[in-house]
């Protein structure tokens, strides 16, 4: 995009003095870079201290280079279960990013395209628990999982978050846009609705179903009051539950900075390979983390 | 697949407005006790000091991040230089997680080997106990979570600027109009909606409060930063009340229900 508050000058005016000019086009491009600066320094602070030696943690001390050291991520892994709770947290993400897809998937093109006795019933009654707050329900999710014997297991931590009424709402709005005479033309020709579903629906809706899935992702990788009162022994704990119980502890803060180093790695990862995709897709959707 | 959702997003929505109702305990027994759940929070002084604790949080987040954003989209729309590259770098915080975000800046804030009081003392201020002082507590978690989140409000933003028309500026420059001037009678009616919708979701986001205040403060000082959600998690995990936690969470959907309604209404006469 062009520059449209700053750019066209005046035809009718004096041009300003040339000094004044370049000093106004530099001020915004400074303005812009400290900002951005000032956004990374915190994370930068973060991985100079994990490479810390654990005297040296305070600046200026904690910049010499000379100083660094692995040994904050070898003794942060060996004492804690990071390695566990890195292993809950990709099931955690990985397992809910194919299964929410797929039901979401499925939901959605039976609420866009087919008609089903109530149908506008069940819509709404979903529309209706997007706007219930997660931590209002969170007591009788809790009540109903301890019920099924699910509390501390991997069932409990995934399966009740599996229903996502978001992304069933944003796949049908997708779904709805697809033209119907394509599934006319299925139905005629004696396609079995599975095959639809594979053959037709899923490949239409590829654009969809990837952003979502980067979001889905980072919803759980990054979720916490769910993992944290479902994931109740160590064993359980996800990586953000984890390092919020690793810097309550005695531990020295170079190797909670590790630890906290460890976890932002595959959110980095993903954003890195994805993020034109990912900042576009708000920008045209809304779509919320 | 749609008994899951039956079973886990429906049916919590209903037990939570009829477990509201009851005593339910840890125990599994419970009574119907009616709105004795409700009554209780009017003359629960924790409960006013939670929904205090969370207005004020609200109060100071909302402009906060709100500002942060426009101002970051304003320049980023404005400058063309590297903008792909100063975007992902607005929008890197948003894809960590809050967990990580309160641990970095719990540090940050320390009073002995905190970055900022290292920083203050340079100039010889400080050292300040940031997350010490309940007067400062609130506004220095809401700077963390600012700095956390404000990269989505921001690229929505910034798509509502690219969608002025250049034709409205132009025909104001052409008038003599001055960039402020622009900003002020073209760019900001134009946004408005756009405005409006982040402002809902900051705020919806801000009566949610939770995850930054658990790891950095612990609800305190004196709990001094302690949420309606941090009200709920222990009534319901710390003292197995789970009645009384359901009804807190109603009243949490009520005012995310309110405030929701609230501003839509106001969109809704503006345009």
């Amino acid at each position: 995009m062009v520059n449209l508050l700053e750019r066209p000058r005046l035809r009718d005016t004096a041009p300003a003095p040339r000094t004044e000019r370049r000093a106004a086009r530099l001020t915004l491009p400074t303005l812009l870079t400290l900002t951005a600066i000032v956004t990374i320094l915190p994370f930068a602070a973060m991985v100079v201290v994990a490479f810390a030696p654990p005297s040296g943690q305070t600046f200026p001390d904690a910049l010499n280079p000379a100083n660094f050291t692995f040994g904050n991520f070898q003794r942060v892994l060996s004492s804690s279960d990071i390695p566990r709770w890195t292993v809950n947290s990709l099931l955690y993400s990985l397992v809910s990013v194919v299964c929410v897809l797929l039901f979401a998937a499925m939901a959605g093109y039976a609420f866009a395209k087919k008609r089903f006795p109530g149908r506008e019933i069940m819509f709404w009654a979903f529309l209706a628990t997007l706007m219930v707050p997660f931590q209002a329900t969170l007591i009788p999710s809790y009540i109903l999982v301890s019920r099924l014997d699910w509390v501390d297991s991997y069932w409990g931590l995934i399966v009740p978050t599996l229903a996502n009424s978001q992304a069933v709402f944003l796949l049908r709005q997708f779904i709805s846009q697809l033209p119907d005479e394509l599934f006319e033309a299925a139905e005629i020709d004696g396609a079995p609705e599975w095959r639809i579903f594979t053959m037709i629906v899923l490949p239409l809706i590829r654009p969809a179903l990837a952003t979502l899935g980067i979001f889905v992702f980072l919803w759980h990788w990054n979720d916490f009051l769910w993992p944290l009162v479902i994931g109740q022994s160590q064993q359980m704990q996800t990586l953000t539950v984890g390092l919020a119980t690793l810097q309550t502890q005695a531990v020295p803060i170079n190797q909670v900075m590790a630890g906290a180093t460890i976890t932002v790695v595959p959110s980095l990862l993903v954003f890195g390979l994805l993020q034109r995709y990912l900042t576009d897709s708000i920008a045209m959707s809304g779509l919320k983390g | 697949m749609l008994l899951l959702f039956l079973v886990f997003r429906i049916l919590p929505v209903i037990g939570a407005a009829l477990l509201s109702l009851t005593d339910y305990r840890l125990s599994g027994r419970w009574t119907f006790i009616a709105l004795d759940n409700y009554t209780r929070l009017l003359t629960d002084s924790l409960f006013h000091q939670a929904l205090g604790v969370t207005l004020t949080y609200t109060v100071i987040f909302v402009p906060l991040t709100v500002l942060l954003s426009l101002g970051t989209a304003v320049l980023l729309h404005q400058v063309v230089w590297r903008r792909g590259f100063f975007r992902g770098v607005f929008f890197l915080p948003y894809v960590t997680s809050i967990v990580l975000a309160a641990v970095i800046w719990k540090w940050i804030y320390d009073v002995q080997d905190g970055l900022l009081n290292a920083v203050l003392g340079l100039v010889s201020i400080g050292p300040v106990d940031f997350l010490g002082e309940s007067n400062l507590v609130l506004p220095s978690i809401a700077v963390t979570s600012a700095w956390k989140g404000f990269g989505y409000s921001m690229l929505i933003l910034l798509s509502g600027l690219q969608a002025v028309p250049r034709s409205y500026l132009e025909a104001a420059m052409i008038d003599g109009a001055g960039a402020w001037q622009r900003f002020r009678y073209i760019v900001l009616p134009q946004l408005r909606p756009v405005l409006f919708f982040v402002l809902v979701i900051e705020t919806i986001g801000a009566f949610q409060v939770f995850d930054a205040m658990y790891v950095m403060t612990g609800g305190g000082p004196v709990r001094s930063s302690y949420s309606l959600v941090y009200f709920l998690y222990d009534s319901g995990f710390k003292y197995f009340d789970f009645g009384y936690a359901s009804a807190i969470g109603l009243v949490l959907f009520a005012i995310v229900l309110i405030v929701s309604l609230v501003q839509r209404r106001l969109v809704g006469r503006e345009d």
